[in-house]
């Protein structure tokens, strides 16, 4: 009968598909990619179950599809929730998140988060930065703007931000 | 099979669904298999969810032959459409944010060059740098 060729046929291409996925879950780079291919691998599954049920006339297995439909999406959606907390710049919130602690207690900072920004200004005695000098010795743990994260040019900010901030402020 | 009834037209037409859902089956299972990034992965990932699974729902329904079956099979269906696309966003969102992505075989971000434009007027952190 043609039906049982079409039945065999989708059953091989649906195990193909489900091996193309399991592959990716062994191989996958990130966590994400397995969280996908997992989630395929269980459509998959519930399509293997309507096949069947289409090919037997019954219907058993009807309501591991409609439930899979409802709920499957809730384990991708928590794995990408906790893989976007772990970016690669993660030591820095780390060590902001520190900072934030120490100037919160009072605490004075230890040795790290001082000195670079204390000896790696080069003209401290110079007037144009001397404000950013005197700030890096208070001990004042400023709010990180987020472009600072990944800004290679950060430290070249605050000369031409001094030329303009104590004259006329923002120009609005 | 010599002559053409009903039950044989369905059943013909039956097959032919299943064969197609399954075909989107290999496709995904291709796709994900052989394309180089996260959001290539995803798209073909979402032929199964969408595609492969109306195939195969339309070819139960058919070979059940029965209207109510065919409007749970569709509330399946239908329940499938709502929750891929939360899943979907929420992935993509998390390998955007998390640089899962190979930005030399994109020809156009447009994401980036908005969280560019946001970045210059408040303290919006731009995500991927492609220099």
């Amino acid at each position: 009968m043609m039906l049982d060729y079409a039945y065999w046929i989708t059953q091989v291409l649906l195990a193909l598909g489900a091996l193309g996925a399991v592959y990716r879950v062994y191989k996958g780079p990130s966590v994400l990619d397995r969280v996908i291919s997992v989630d395929v691998i269980l459509i998959i599954v519930g399509s293997i179950m309507l096949a069947d049920m289409a090919y037997g006339r019954h219907q058993d297995y009807i309501l591991f599809v409609v439930v899979t439909a409802v709920i499957g999406f809730l384990g991708a959606v928590a794995i990408a929730r906790y893989v976007a907390v772990r970016t690669p710049d993660s030591e820095d919130t780390v060590r902001q998140a520190e900072a934030q602690a120490r100037a919160i207690t009072g605490e004075s900072a230890p040795e790290e988060p001082e000195a670079p920004t204390a000896t790696s200004s080069p003209g401290a005695a110079d007037e144009s930065t001397s404000w950013f000098a005197a700030l890096a010795r208070s001990g004042f743990v400023p709010k990180r703007n987020k472009d600072d994260d990944e800004n290679p040019t950060g430290e070249d900010n605050p000369a031409p931000g001094t030329s303009s901030n104590p004259g006329g402020g923002e120009q609005k | 099979m010599s002559e053409l009834t009903l039950d044989t037209v369905l059943d013909g037409i039956a097959a032919v669904f299943l064969v197609v859902g399954g075909l989107m089956s290999l496709a995904a299972g291709l796709g994900l298999v052989r394309f180089p990034d996260l959001h290539s992965r995803m798209h073909a990932a979402t032929k199964p969810q969408v595609l492969g699974l109306l195939m195969l729902v339309l070819a139960a329904s058919i070979m059940w032959r029965s209207w109510a079956w065919v409007a749970i099979a569709l509330l399946a269906w239908g329940l499938m459409i709502l929750t891929a696309p939360v899943s979907a966003h929420v992935v993509g969102r998390a390998g955007y944010r998390t640089k899962h992505m190979r930005t030399d075989l994109l020809t156009h971000d447009e994401l980036a060059s908005t969280v560019d434009r946001l970045s210059r007027q408040r303290g919006v952190r731009r995500e991927v740098t492609d220099d």
